[in-house]
């Protein structure tokens, strides 16, 4: 690490970025604005998560070179990265940002043109052909100095991730998180566990500094603590009328997902979570005439979240659950930071995506009644085979066992290729139909 | 004798039959239970059901799988072993063993990912032994020593294996490409005992051959449909080696004896040749394919994938860029199973072998 | 007609295309080279249509069946050809015949009925690399030919409609299926023609364009198949490619002319 590079990323930390901020935010202090028609008035937090994100991906191009950078998958158990000072960079949360402003197909475009297969996950797409090309919307990601990787969530991750150490030749760490068929075995949790052990001198190595074991407890609790304030975020919405929608979830997840174990991301949660008591309080839902009650299903589908969230607003509608953004509050009961590697072993194991399509059903089942849902949408998600892949029968059980009503959308999670307005338009109107009817 | 013919044979002989989706998994184990592992990768049946619960953009090797099963063609057979081999494998397990409830008891088998550490052989010993202890509650005691002999018979089949692939590379195999697979491929479900002898026939039989005509390695999850094979032979193209998963892939490097039969199953499990759905550094996967191509003196690699696999599709560009960094041709083509050799395969093929053809020329 | 008539005497070659919607045969002369060739629809059986196209290029040419030492037949109908003498790909045909009316050719880009193409090409009108769409129709002539059905517009006055376009409607779909009714849908809403026209042209030149990118630019680029009559689509990606596209007035012959160029190198080969 360079001590000039060093000395620019402070500097931009305590001084550029916040200045940068200051200027790009000035034009909004005002705060949501009117509410759009079908909704209430918007969250006043949104403004603060933007300057959050926006500065993250601002200050992460003075990182390299200054900090030790990453690249981590989503599921990720990051705690054991952040003693080192690592900047971490999520590609699944750049992929979500390209796909919200519609770049997903140009920058899909690219890495298909090196030969990546239409048929591939288009989260590794666009991130393979943001690699490819240098094109992103937030400037410039720095290079990694390593690739962290889960397959808690799926075996894609893995396949992207060797891609990139092959073409950028740094070190893959793979967490193997052998995946729930049954029962999670003792003999899973221990070779878990060892795999966080042998982790510590590589990471030594790549960070030029000695594991802190006591910093990374602390870290630990940070992130334990958070997830915990992100469960009560979502729980907020089992209050009638829902003071927040899921769609907003799907942008306020930002943190958790890519800032998870940092004071910041628990700071931003307890802010949230004040606005959304008070808003419960005072009886404000995010819609304004919330008649029915949805549960979403799958990752979002990013280039249709704003059109998504009108249509349905309008029709006194509101998302109050989804499997996903549960994702990153499910298991946290099970962190524990006086047996780091061992509770992370279970926390990180046990999400939704590595158990059974059994454990899936249960979990929905009990989303459906805690949040009192009326029916659900199910995105069927090109990119995400894990996802997907069992939602044909998780549909027709659920109708059988709780006579839930439910539509699947065909869609992927950013290429918009593969998404048509026609047909989509059609299955919704239906299912209003069979909702109201 | 057809496949059926065969697992209704061994079963009147008191074998039990295990019904295992691809890839790798432990045979030895099964062998040594008096069990036949019969593979289910390509069974030739029309997809109706499983429709019914797999997404278009799912590969026709899951989407035949579970039709076996829905068409009641697995009904002979006394269970099935799924090991983890790719997210679509994984949750179909899933909604076999969840939602339809098959009556039959479910195995699954969870391999460590690569890159191997060593808590990946231990992680590997421990599911071994674990299998053995899922197995033995359903079929009763295993004996240590039948484990030894039938470890030992993996080791001499994987022998011959290699004998025949080493044949073939240097030109001194006479069997057409589409005589070589249909015999390869017989291992899928031909106790060892039967699969052996014939082996050594094979091997007797074909010695030979005059290695002319250009020669391709394959590289992919299994050579169906068999039409490409006697498309390459009308066009006098020898496929002189594979990396495909159902095939090459899984015959170990090479074979110690330990003296624990179980530690012998984890050295070749660990000496089998890279593999993506062990997350196998691409790097290694790479120089694999490279070593074969300088060792067989091959004028090309066709990448011949089925269509929506992703583990063998994100690796594609990285190794045909090398390929044809090493002078190579590379042909790339996604197929469906069972469905025959379009005119625009076919024409794809053959313009392939025109430029290898002409490159040799020239 | 008379034993002195030179062009009688000389011997000559064809080469016979038949595609699955056009058939074209081209007779090339071993001295002289084209000396004729005819275009005809394939219709339900590929034998006659290859017998009829290679009727019309004889009358056409003036020479006689039996001055004909070697035939080629390429496209998907070569197999059905009966009195051919070889058969090649189309894609060794499309290389050949490219470089032989455009020496400088480095890429051909062809975009047929069914399928699209882009090879590389080298010395002699060698394929050095090729890539090819899947089965998907996106990216063909098909693809055109269906939109030009829902838009009832004649095929080829999609070209010049689309180049009097004062701006561009973006197509998402890739998916024939799924694109027929964005198509649908638009022209309910009244967006002018000839915008729609030219976001179609521009699906087709994105989805050919990764192929390309692929195979990598070098040298000229040449367009062949029914497409490249196409001015629209030829002028997009001339835009993108940033460079002119050589097209012969014929593009669709390219194919024959190649099959007839291997059978004119064989007979040499030979002699």
């Amino acid at each position: 690490m360079s001590l000039v590079k060093r000395a620019r990323y402070h500097f931009m930390k305590d001084i550029g970025a916040p200045a940068v901020m200051r200027l790009s935010g000035a034009g909004r202090k005002k705060g949501p604005g009117r509410p759009k028609p079908g909704f209430g008035p918007g969250l006043n937090c949104a403004v603060r998560l933007k300057e959050i994100m926006t500065r993250h991906y601002f200050l992460s191009r003075y990182a390299e070179g200054a900090k030790p950078v990453a690249w981590v998958t989503s599921g990720a158990p990051v705690e054991i990265l952040r003693p080192f000072g690592f900047y971490t960079i999520y590609p699944e949360n750049h992929g979500a940002l390209c796909g919200a402003q519609r770049l997903g197909p140009e920058l899909c475009a690219e890495a298909e043109a090196h030969g990546y297969h239409q048929d591939l996950c288009s989260y590794a797409r666009i991130d393979l052909g943001h690699f490819l090309s240098g094109k992103t919307p937030v400037g410039r990601l720095p290079r990694p100095d390593l690739l962290f990787a889960s397959n808690n969530i799926c075996q894609t991750v893995v396949y992207w991730y060797r891609v990139l150490a092959h073409q950028l030749k740094i070190p893959l760490l793979l967490f193997d998180t052998p995946y729930n068929f049954e029962d999670i075995t003792e003999n899973d949790v221990a070779y878990m566990v060892r795999q966080l052990e042998e982790m510590i001198p590589v990471l030594e190595e790549v960070s030029g500094r000695r594991f802190d074991s006591r910093k990374f407890q602390e870290m630990t609790g940070i992130s334990r603590d958070s997830s915990f304030a992100w469960g009560e975020v979502l729980a907020t919405m089992k209050t009638r009328p829902a003071p927040m929608t899921i769609f907003d979830a799907f942008i306020h997840l930002a943190p958790i997902v890519s800032l998870r174990g940092l004071p910041v991301a628990l700071e931003y949660y307890h802010i949230l979570l004040r606005e959304l008591r008070e808003r419960i309080e005072q009886g404000i839902g995010a819609i304004e005439n919330e008649r029915k009650r949805l549960m979403w299903d799958n990752i979002a589908i990013w280039y249709k979240v704003r059109d998504f969230s009108n249509l349905f607003a309008e029709r006194g509608m509101n998302f109050v659950t989804a499997t996903y953004t549960n994702a990153w509050a499910e298991t946290i009961s099970l962190m524990d930071a006086d047996r780091p590697f061992e509770s992370m072993a279970r926390t990180y194991s046990l999400v939704v995506l590595n158990n059974s399509l059994d454990h899936r059903l249960q979990l929905m089942e009990r989303l459906i009644k805690e949040y009192h849902v009326d029916g659900l949408v199910i995105h069927s998600a090109k990119s995400c085979k894990p996802y997907s892949v069992g939602q044909y029968d998780i549909k027709r059980l659920l109708m059988d066992r709780l006579g839930i009503p439910s539509v699947i959308v065909d869609a992927d999670i950013t290429d918009f290729r593969a998404y048509s307005e026609e047909q989509t338009r059609t299955r919704l109107e239906a299912f209003f139909e069979t909702l109201e009817g | 004798m057809s496949r059926r013919e065969y697992l209704k044979n061994q079963k009147q002989k008191g074998r039990r039959l295990i019904g295992v989706f691809p890839a790798h998994y432990p045979r030895e184990i099964l062998w040594a239970f008096n069990s036949l592992p019969a593979e289910i990768w390509d069974p030739p049946l029309d997809i109706e059901g499983a429709n019914a619960h797999l997404q278009p953009y799912i590969c026709s090797v899951v989407k035949l799988g579970l039709e076996l099963i829905l068409q009641g063609k697995g009904d002979m057979l006394d269970g099935f072993l799924f090991p983890h081999t790719c997210d679509s494998i994984q949750n179909m397990a899933s909604i076999v063993y969840d939602y339809l409830g098959v009556g039959k008891p479910c195995y699954f088998f969870y391999h460590p990912k690569a890159p191997y550490r060593p808590s990946s052989r231990r992680y590997y010993l421990e599911q071994l032994k674990s299998l053995v202890s899922r197995l033995e509650r359903d079929l009763g005691p295993m004996d240590e020593n039948e484990l030894r002999r039938r470890v030992e018979q993996g080791h001499h089949l994987a022998s011959i294996l290699r004998e025949i692939y080493d044949a073939r590379r240097r030109g001194g195999l006479s069997a057409s490409n589409a005589d070589f697979y249909r015999m390869i491929r017989q291992g899928e479900y031909l106790h060892p005992d039967d699969f052996i002898p014939l082996l050594e026939d094979f091997l007797k039989a074909s010695r030979g051959g005059d290695g002319k005509g250009p020669g391709v390695i394959l590289s992919g999850v299994l050579p169906n449909p068999p039409e490409i094979l006697n498309l390459l032979d009308e066009l006098g193209v020898r496929v002189v080696d594979d990396d495909l998963l159902c095939c090459g892939r899984r015959i170990p490097m090479h074979t110690t004896m330990a003296q624990d039969p179980f530690e012998a199953l984890v050295d070749s499990y660990f000496a089998m040749p890279p593999c993506t759905t062990k997350d196998s550094p691409l790097k290694g996967r790479v120089d694999y394919l490279l070593e074969k191509i300088a060792a067989s003196k091959a004028k090309g690699v066709i990448f011949y994938l089925v269509k929506f696999c992703e583990p063998e599709w994100f690796d594609v560009p990285c190794m045909a860029e090398a390929v044809k960094e090493a002078g190579a041709a590379v042909l790339t083509v996604d197929v469906d199973l069972n469905q025959g050799l379009s005119g625009q395969l076919t024409t794809r093929i053959e313009a392939f072998v025109e430029m290898i053809g002409r490159q040799q020329e020239a | 007609m008379t034993a002195e008539d030179p062009i009688k005497n000389r011997d000559c070659v064809a080469g016979i295309d038949v595609g699955s919607l056009s058939t074209e045969a081209l007779i090339l002369d071993m001295e002289c080279g084209t000396a004729g060739y005819a275009i005809v629809q394939t219709g339900a059986n590929s034998t006659d249509a290859a017998v009829s196209a290679l009727e019309k290029a004889l009358a056409a040419s003036g020479i006689e069946r039996d001055q004909i030492r070697r035939i080629v037949a390429t496209g998907y109908g070569r197999v059905s050809i009966p009195f051919s003498d070889k058969r090649v790909t189309e894609i060794s045909c499309h290389a050949m015949g490219a470089f032989h009316l455009f020496p400088d050719t480095g890429i051909v880009i062809d975009i047929g009925g069914q399928d699209s193409k882009v090879i590389r090409v080298g010395e002699g009108g060698r394929v050095l690399d090729f890539a090819m769409n899947d089965k998907c129709a996106a990216g063909t002539g098909r693809f055109l030919e269906v939109m030009a059905d829902k838009l009832q517009v004649a095929l080829d006055d999609m070209g010049p409609l689309s180049l009097k376009a004062g701006g561009e409607i973006g197509i998402s779909s890739v998916c024939t299926v799924f694109a027929e009714s964005e198509v649908v849908s638009l022209v309910a809403r009244n967006h002018p023609k000839e915008e729609i026209i030219r976001g179609l042209h521009r699906a087709i030149v994105n989805r050919v364009w990764s192929m390309v990118k692929g195979i990598g630019v070098r040298g000229a680029v040449t367009m062949s198949g029914g497409v490249a009559k196409n001015s629209g689509v030829v002028s997009l990606m001339e835009e993108k490619l940033g460079q002119p596209i050589h097209v012969y007035s014929e593009p669709q012959i390219i194919g024959a002319l190649g099959a007839a160029l291997v059978a004119r190198r064989d007979l040499q080969d030979v002699q």
